[in-house]
């Protein structure tokens, strides 16, 4: 388990890491918290001839709590996040997600934008970044843009990202007045990758009238899953009127491509994703209607 | 602070012994500086990396290594020409060459062909570890397939490939007695026969510390230098000695600290052949270091049994009589004693009256890795009677407990010849029941299971009893040997044969030895773990450590008390009967000023032989090679746990995990408390994590931790511990050992709850591992629940 060679370039800004991709294009990888790539490399399922550590650039592990919108630079490590007061506040998805994701010493490493973009259908910011319509800031030598979540997945940890774009950071929206928010993911052990996950949002109106709702589901298919067919179902109507239950089977049932691997076949992820995002639908709005 | 039945503890009167003694290795060890194989730095090094199949079976029609010696930093690269002739005596039992016409297979690395997928095909030796992998990325090996035989299911097929083209067929092993009219009758005439077949899956051992050798061959000494991770340092050297064409003198083995083996380093593994005989070839020390994926995959494997059980059984639930059919999957290349149906069949009655009994077993090779012995290797057999017993108790209409009741082994049954033959002196299986049944508050909870199945949750119960071989004495298991000396300052050295791969041997002898002696505990250091200064001994396996070392220990320091005694008499003119040794020092009881500390004796000893009494043998040392009086010391125990299942997810959450035991005369309960608790953590996780599953094909399918799931702190519940502590007749500390039980008692005790969480629904599961969607689908096939979703995704293909 000791990786091949490559040479290690340590930029110390953004556009010196751009000017390294744009010289070796498909040659190099960008490294970030190194806690999905380095494995790989390692066991020698993955091998690049470059590995450009964004660790050192300046600028990118920021965490900016506005009054409409929080913006998480690339490199912030999932353990700020877990901790941060003032984001758990603004944006609890992230959060609450954040427990999941491995163990202590992974989320010490591992980073919101790297796993934003490995882009492992298992994986809970993803989730989140797609329930929220995240929109996700990509730079190369070239050009920045900007790229909404529900279109920046592609596939199986593929991303509309080119080999010589960063991604420099994630912009996720605040929701206001009376909301609730939860995550219930079901894995074989507490920090696996997610057989089958979900993370629900929503908040109310008047007379307990949902007025904004977002499901996102993970583990269940190739890419993120944000549930859009649950909004014609639930937007204006009561709360209570919506079974959770029914909730569940309507974003289970919307998915095509269901994975099926050793840790779960595709009939029980369907089953199972769909009682996660009833569960997490259902404690959500107990937030929401008791906030 | 755990419940004690003690029958004589105050008697005891022991200063040490039975004390939460601090261990001596935890300053090192939880500070991270013990000093492992990969800790030990040799000058010259070379780095070892293996070149593996990738496929189960098939011909090699091509080596080609040019590449990887073209390499940079790579020295050599050998291969199984290079290496199997090597090989001057191919002496890999314990207990000595093969007598059978067709021995155990065996070679050090493959040649011609291929029979498990992970098997060594070549060793590359390069200045780095990188290098090294380097080179075995570069070897071209084209591999033909042939058809593989995965299964116990497929290795007995008529017509099936053999998986060793020099054997007739698969049949590693059987065992088929006489058919017994008796037991027809009784089964014949019995109110209820019940049969059920049980399904145990492969698991891997998983040391936290991975194999790993570094040896050296010194041309000017004619000797071999060895550090290894092993359970028994006398055992490599023996085998290393026969299989280079060595005295033994000339092979030095150190065993450093080691982090775990289970059984999976009782016996060495070719790997460990290869790397000595390289290290000869290149002329220089050579290290290896298994890297994770390979010890899943080719640091050999355990359990995968099938059991069919048939009960003749009364009205009252009274076992009349048994049958029992063992399947066990060896692999290719199992090690050395790793076939367990000769002593599943043999401890199967267990902590049963059954009056009459007979089993039948085979054991069959396969393309798949090897089988070794891990914690319990026979330990099927109460996985399989344990299910039993809940299966009969559910056909009767029995509460489980009761009906374990019902046929337990009493105190006034002992002593008790079981219907295999073993002979039990001494045990208490009844007290630990009704102990563990108490503790968990077995009653309490059935009435908290029916008001949780009210509210649709499903809850459950599992017992599970058992009694346990330990203290296994016999062949080359019979004896361990201890050195007892006393040095200039006064201080006490004892030094074993036996080490510990993490058994806690250096606070545990040192207990035994500090009462034995009379000095404080603080005053005795515990030397292990290399052949140039230790006895020999089999080290660490078969629970002895509690019977055996510390017998060793034990009678080694009495000798040194008589005679530090004897000089002491004569020194002070005393009676030997007036003296008492206390806190090092021989002194006339009642009078402490009348007396000689340890330093002073050791002083006369060594350099006053004229002041020892007449024919005295000068100096402080003492010997004893130690074994009981019986092959086996009978410990027993009793795991209850309870559990939730989630309807849906079919996730297992344990509650709560109480075992009862007795081990005999407890020398540390921190330490029998630590060998259950790790025990039963390995039950948990084989139970409902672990699973070393091939594909059809023969491809292992879990190659790394995030497929070979252990469980970890968030998965094992808070254990609870009862103690009954009956001293053992075998040896004179009354001790039994335990290192076992814990991984054999806890499999069926979780099943057990398990299956009584979803007895409501009338689902039983037989086949392990119980995972998540296993335990899923059988709640939903019994309930109907997402059966149309089923069918709807299997349509998705």
């Amino acid at each position: 388990m000791k990786p091949a060679a490559f040479t290690y370039h340590a930029p110390a800004s953004v556009d010196e890491a751009l000017d390294v991709l744009a010289e070796l294009g498909d040659d190099a990888k960008v490294l970030a918290g190194g806690q999905s790539l380095v494995p790989m490399l390692s066991m020698r399922l993955a091998v690049f001839a470059h590995l450009v550590d964004i660790g050192r650039v300046a600028g990118l592990s920021t965490l900016d709590v506005g009054g409409r919108h929080v913006t998480v630079g690339a490199t912030t490590v999932d353990s700020r996040i877990e901790r941060d007061a003032e984001l758990s506040g603004a944006v609890p998805l992230l959060t609450r997600v954040t427990p999941y994701i491995g163990h202590l010493a992974i989320r010490n490493r591992g980073t919101l934008g790297g796993s934003i973009a490995h882009a492992d259908p298992a994986g809970e910011y993803p989730a989140v970044a797609v329930a929220l319509d995240a929109e996700i800031r990509l730079r190369s030598a070239r050009a920045e843009r900007r790229v909404g979540a529900s279109d920046f997945f592609t596939g199986l940890w593929s991303t509309v990202m080119e080999p010589d774009e960063i991604l420099v950071d994630v912009t996720f929206p605040r929701w206001d007045g009376r909301c609730g928010f939860a995550v219930r993911e079901h894995a074989r052990r507490h920090g696996d990758f997610a057989i089958a996950g979900a993370v629900a949002g929503v908040s109310l109106g008047e007379g307990d009238r949902v007025e904004r709702a977002a499901v996102g589901m993970f583990g269940v298919s190739s890419t993120p899953v944000r549930v859009r067919q649950l909004d014609a179902e639930v937007i204006g109507r009561p709360a209570r009127e919506c079974d959770p239950e029914q909730i569940g089977a309507l974003a289970a049932s919307g998915i095509h491509d269901v994975v099926s691997d050793m840790s779960g076949s595709a009939s029980y992820r369907r089953r199972v994703g769909a009682a996660m995002v009833s569960r997490a639908w259902a404690a959500a709005l107990e937030e929401a209607i008791s906030a | 602070m755990s419940p004690v039945q003690s029958v004589d503890a105050a008697a005891r009167g022991a200063r040490y012994v039975g004390q939460r003694v601090a261990r001596s290795e935890d300053a090192r060890m939880v500070t991270g500086h013990g000093t492992y194989v990969d800790d030990v730095v040799v000058p010259g090094v070379l780095h070892a990396a293996f070149v593996r199949s990738g496929v189960a079976s098939g011909i090699i029609t091509n080596l080609d290594v040019q590449a990887a010696l073209d390499t940079p930093g790579v020295v050599a690269v050998l291969s199984g020409a290079d290496l199997n002739k090597a090989v001057v005596e191919a002496w890999l039992d314990y207990e000595g060459p093969a007598a059978a016409a067709t021995p155990r297979p065996f070679r050090v690395l493959a040649e011609g062909d291929v029979r498990f997928a992970g098997e060594a095909i070549a060793l590359v030796v390069a200045d780095s570890r990188y290098a090294a992998e380097d080179g075995a990325e570069a070897v071209v090996v084209d591999i033909e397939t042939r058809p593989a035989v995965v299964s116990i299911a497929d290795a007995l097929e008529p017509g099936s490939p053999v998986v060793h083209p020099e054997r007739a067929d698969n049949i590693a092993g059987r065992i088929d007695p006489p058919e017994d009219p008796a037991l027809d009758a009784i089964f014949a005439g019995a109110a209820h026969v019940i049969t059920e077949t049980f399904v145990q899956h492969r698991y891997a051992c998983v040391p936290m510390e991975t194999r790993g050798i570094v040896a050296g061959w010194d041309p000017y000494r004619n000797q071999l230098s060895v550090h290894v991770s092993t359970q028994g340092p006398h055992g490599v050297r023996t085998q290393l000695a026969r299989i280079m064409g060595l005295g033994d003198h000339q092979v030095r083995v150190v065993m450093p600290d080691v982090g775990g083996g289970f059984g999976q380093k009782m016996f060495l593994l070719p790997e460990e052949i290869a790397v000595p005989l390289a290290a000869r070839i290149v002329g220089r020390p050579v290290k290896w270091i298994e890297d994770r994926r390979e010890n899943l995959i080719a640091g050999q494997h355990a359990r995968e049994d099938t059991v069919t059980v048939s009960f003749a059984v009364d009205a009252d639930g009274v076992i009349l009589g048994a049958r029992a059919d063992f399947s066990e999957n060896v692999g290719s290349f199992p090690a050395g004693g790793s076939s367990s149906i000769r002593f599943s069949s043999l401890v199967f009655p267990g902590p049963y009256r059954i009056p009459r009994y007979r089993a039948t077993a085979r054991a069959v090779y396969t393309n798949t890795n090897g089988r070794c012995s891990y914690r319990g290797p026979w330990m099927v057999e109460t996985v399989a009677r344990e299910q039993m017993m809940d299966r009969v108790a559910a056909e009767l209409g029995i509460d489980a407990l009761e009906i374990r009741r019902r046929n337990v082994i009493r105190g006034t049954d002992l002593p008790y010849t079981t219907a295999a033959g073993l002979v039990y002196d001494q045990v208490t299986v009844d007290a630990t029941l009704d102990q563990a049944a108490d503790i968990a508050g077995y009653d309490a909870f059935r009435a908290i299971q029916a008001a949780r199945r009210a509210e649709g949750r499903l809850v459950g119960i599992g017992v599970s009893l058992f009694t346990e071989p330990s203290g296994i004495a016999q062949g080359t298991l019979s004896t361990e040997a201890a050195t007892v000396r006393i040095g200039f300052n006064g201080l006490v050295e004892v030094v074993t044969s036996s080490a510990s791969h993490g058994q806690s041997l250096e606070t545990t002898i040192a207990q035994v030895v500090a009462d034995e002696l009379g000095v404080d505990i603080a005053d005795i250091s515990v030397t292990q773990g290399d052949t140039a200064s230790t006895p020999y001994g089999p080290g660490t396996g078969g629970s002895r450590s509690a019977v055996l070392s510390s017998g060793a220990a034990r009678e080694a320091a009495r000798s040194m008390r008589e005679k530090l005694v004897r000089i002491a008499a004569h020194r002070l003119e005393a009676a030997e009967e007036d003296l008492e040794v206390l806190d090092g020092r021989v002194s006339v009881a009642g009078t402490p000023s009348a007396g000689i500390g340890f330093a002073e004796l050791a002083r006369l000893a060594y350099t006053v032989p004229d002041a020892l009494p007449a024919g005295e043998e000068p100096g402080l040392q003492t010997h004893a090679r130690y074994r009981p009086s019986s092959p086996f010391t009978w410990s027993n125990a009793c795991h209850i746990c309870t559990c939730e299942v989630d309807p849906v997810t079919g996730k297992v959450t344990l509650d709560r995990y109480v075992v009862s035991e007795d081990c005999g005369v407890m020398i540390n309960p921190n330490v029998v408390e630590g060998q259950i608790a790790g025990g039963v953590v390995q039950g948990i996780g084989g139970v409902l994590y672990e699973h070393m599953a091939y594909d059809r094909d023969g491809n292992p399918l879990a190659t790394t931790f995030v497929d070979y799931l252990l469980p970890t702190t968030t998965e094992v519940p808070t254990i609870e511990y009862g103690h009954v502590e009956t001293p053992a007749p075998t040896n004179a500390g009354g001790h039994k050992g335990l290192g076992e039980g814990g991984a054999i008692g806890s499999p069926p005790a979780i099943i057990n709850a398990v299956n009584d969480a979803l007895s409501g629904l009338g689902v039983r599961i037989t086949v392990q591992p119980l995972t998540p969607e296993a335990v899923a689908d059988a709640i939903a096939a019994a309930t109907g629940a997402g059966q149309s979703q089923a069918q709807q995704s299997d349509e998705e293909g």
